[in-house]
Parts: C-alpha cells; structure tokens; sequence
C-alpha cells in the first residue's frame, strides 16, 4: 500500500484468461491478444471498492489486491 | 536445443580460484585454510556486509541484505528455523562457472553454506545441482561425504535439465518435493521460502565469496577489484553453441571487479558483438567491447550487467540478428507454459525474431510483443527473453538494420531451429 494507492497483481500461473475482470473493471484492466489481463498502473481510493469485487468474482482466485 | 558444454577450461584466478593446484579434496582445503572459522551473525555481516557482494544467479541481489532479512524474519518467527540453499542449478546453458567451481573448490562453496546456516541459526542446507551436469553432482556428493560439520544436515538436491529449474522459487518447488518449475510468490525467498521457512536462498559462487572472506579476512578479499565493487567474479567465457546445439571450447575465468575485456577476451573477441548475462543478457556494441571493464557500475552505462557472468563472443563471425533468432527460439521452447503471457508471447517473439533474420522488418511486431510479455509471468522468463530481443534492436540497431538490407555479412542459411 502506498499513497497512489494499492495495486491489483496477478498469480499467473493460476490466471487461465477468463476475462471477468476486465469486464468489471474495465478502466483498470484491458485484456492481451490471448485474453490475459493487462493491469493500467495501481488502483486509486476510489476505484478499491470495484477492484476488490473484480478479485473475488475470479473464477481462479488468480487476482490480487495488495 | 541447446545444452551446456561437456568439457571446460578453468583457468587459475586471484581467489576462488587460486588453489587449483592442492585438487579438490577437502585434506588439501582443510591444510590451506585450517579448520573453519566460527563466527556469529554479527562478525560476519560485519565483515561481509559491507564487500557488496551480489547474488550471481542474476538478479544481483546483495547478499548481505538477505542475510538479514533472514535474521529479522527469524526473530518474529521463533518457530520457524531458517533454512540456507546453495543454488548450483545453472540453468542457463551458457553459464559454466558454478559446476567448475564445484568441481575445483567445492570446499569453498560448502564453507559458506555452514558459514551462513551457523550465522542465522539453520541446521538443513540444501544444494541443487542440474540433472544435464552430472559431474557437479558428484563433486558435491564427494565433498559432503568428505566433510564433519557439526550441527548441519546436508541434503542434495538435483534439478530438471531446463532453464527456468534455477530460478528461486522453482529450486524451492523442487526441494519441496514438486515439480522444480516457477511459482507465484508475494515475498522474497528470505521472508516466506522452503516450507514458510526464512531460506538463505544464493547461488553457489555467492557462499564461496562468503567463505573467501571469511578465510581470507576482509582486507585482502577488498585488495582485489574496486572500491565500490571489492574483489572478483567468476565468469564463463563462450562462443556460439555448436550446430548440434552444445557450447563447446568454454573457459571460466576469475576476474578482478573493474579488470578490462581485454584481460581476458582476444583480439577478435575486442571487435565483435558481445552478449554479456546470458541469454537473459544484453548485447554490447563492437564498438564499446574493448572499453568494458568488468563491474556492474561500468556494465550499467553501456545497458548490460553482469548477470550470470555468462559472456558469449561473436568473435567467430556469427551474425547476431540469427544468433538472437536461434536463443529466442531455444528460450520460448523452454517456457514452462504455466504462464499464459508467457506460453503465448515468447513463440510469438520466436517467429518474429526469426522473420528478421529472414529479411522481414518485423521490428514494431517485436516492440509490441517484448512490451506484452514484459513482467507478465510467475518468474523472469519473459522478461530476460524480452531484455535479450529488445537489446538485439536497441545496441545493435545498426547490425540489424545493415541485415534488413542484405548487406550483413551473415550467411543466408539460417541454423533456426523450428519451433
């Protein structure tokens, strides 16, 4: 945690691509050309409450919130 | 494939590698050096701390600082007693410098581990070496058996034949008892390592830096090299691997900190590009070659480190654009595919590093592509494989664009190996 705020991290090994969470979190999150999350930079106070719903609805549980 | 040498050279060095002569029998080390020197955790990061030296596995971690973080971590963790490993694995086929060193000293090596596992109070030191290098297996196999070391259990551990079996949190995988491949971690091996233990986690040529220190004292390690990188490294010195995929003619070396290319590359070698780190390194310029000295502060200006110490010439004639081609294509195939970036960029890097050395401007697709895989994995993987491709484009940038007009002296015929 720091004051830019915290950052979203991917486990991924765990990571199979599904895309949820570009689809909640769509100004945080883009998704490769494979369909792998691309993380925009850390999440800002106000952004914290979509991002921890992006976190638990992983199906993987791959997507952190540090 | 490219696998490491058969056979190698180690010549004479100032340190670890100055007792070549007396053979590798602990007798001949013990007649040396006398018996090992006991220290506690503060004598011997008071020695030791302030040497700077690096972990060598590539990452260039200062050892000392795992050191104590080992120790903090063991104070609010009184439970979980620390754990040291020596990483010999050497996963990168143009590195030889860890099995040499086994193989010559490996008495040096082990004293650092006992060293290090006394200071933060471990009693399990683990030592990983790679399935391909049988001989490092056996020295130390050789060596433990030929030890008395009170209070320490050694286990030897030997690793899958691939390039990512050395990174860290893969050799801890192994040990563990699991496939030796690369997991995700949130803290550094020091603070959550094997078992949630604090593991003392370095690669084999950093204990035997330790141990050098401590037999040697401080003062005379700090005679050697410079003052903000005291004493030596050891390097491995190479050419292109051989048709059928194995590096041949390989010499390791000991180099004082700060000492110039050429004290230890030809003529031939000062005018050719030079990849310095690995295949996870960087090219260097012929025209910078004859200036390099052998520091990470004098590497860092022309965009290269010393990684690995794995230093590999063109001196042959080789061109780098195909050579960059055969190791990005060697590299994705030894993706562990556990990584989705990772398992789809790298052969996508593949054919387009190969599309350039066929004459197809594929760089703007390889810019994109070294930006996707970048940080995108549970290991370095991709990023070393990105660092490699995207050095090819930037320092070399003239070769390159000399071969995109057909007027690079290279071959046509292209020894790419099908992905």
């Amino acid at each position: 945690m720091n004051a830019e705020g915290k950052a979203l991290k991917v486990d991924w090994p765990r990571c199979e691509g599904r895309g949820l969470c570009a689809e909640l979190l769509p100004e945080r999150i883009l998704l490769d050309e494979w369909g792998y999350p691309v993380i925009l930079g850390p999440v800002p106070a106000e952004e914290q409450i979509l991002a921890r719903e992006a976190v638990r609805a992983c199906p993987r549980r791959a997507l952190h919130l540090f | 494939m490219i696998r490491p040498p058969a056979l190698v050279d180690v010549a004479p060095g100032p340190l670890l590698l100055s007792g070549l002569g007396g053979g590798p029998g602990s007798a001949a080390h013990l007649s040396r050096f006398g018996p090992l020197p006991d220290p506690d955790a503060d004598h011997l990061l008071a020695q030791f701390a302030p040497l700077a030296v690096r972990g060598r596995g590539g990452a260039g971690f200062p050892m000392a600082r795992k050191l104590e973080t080992v120790l903090e971590r063991r104070s609010s963790l009184p439970g979980r007693r620390p754990v040291v490993v020596v990483n010999a694995a050497e996963g990168e086929p143009a590195s030889a410098k860890d099995t040499a060193l086994l193989e010559v000293a490996p008495h040096l090596v082990l004293d650092g581990a006992v060293l290090a596992a006394r200071a933060i109070g471990a009693r399990s030191i683990h030592v990983v070496t790679a399935a391909d290098r049988q001989w490092a297996g056996t020295a130390v196999t050789t060596a433990i058996a030929d030890r008395q070391d009170r209070g320490v259990r050694w286990q030897w551990h030997e690793a899958e034949p691939r390039f990512v079996s050395g990174q860290a949190r893969a050799v801890l995988e192994l040990i563990a008892g699991r496939t030796g491949l690369p997991v995700t971690s949130w803290a550094p091996e020091a603070v959550d390592g094997h078992r949630g233990r604090p593991t003392l986690l370095s690669n084999a040529e950093s204990f035997a830096h330790l141990a050098a220190i401590v037999r040697w004292g401080a003062e005379r390690y700090a005679s050697h090299g410079t003052a903000a990188e005291p004493g030596t490294t050891l390097l491995t010195l190479t050419t292109p691997p051989q048709s059928d995929g194995r590096f041949a003619g390989v010499r390791v070396v000991e180099v004082e900190h700060g000492a110039p290319a050429g004290s230890v590359l030809g003529d031939e070698a000062l005018r050719a590009p030079l990849l310095i780190g690995g295949f996870h390194g960087s090219w260097v310029h012929p025209d910078d070659v004859a200036d390099v000295r052998w520091s990470n502060a004098h590497l860092r200006r022309v965009g290269a480190s010393l990684g690995a110490g794995s230093v590999l010439s063109l001196a042959t004639g080789a061109c780098p654009v195909a050579e960059t081609a055969r190791y990005t294509a060697y590299l994705a195939a030894e993706t562990a595919g556990r990584c989705g970036p990772c398992r789809n960029g790298l052969p996508a890097l593949a054919r387009e590093v190969e599309a350039l050395a066929h004459g197809v401007d594929s760089r703007p697709r390889i810019e994109e592509l070294t930006g996707l895989v970048r940080g995108r994995g549970a290991c370095a993987h991709p990023d070393g494989t990105a660092r490699l491709v995207a050095s090819l484009l930037t320092t070399l940038d003239d070769h390159v664009e000399a071969h995109l007009r057909q007027r690079c002296s290279c071959h046509a015929d292209l020894a790419v190996e099908a992905l």
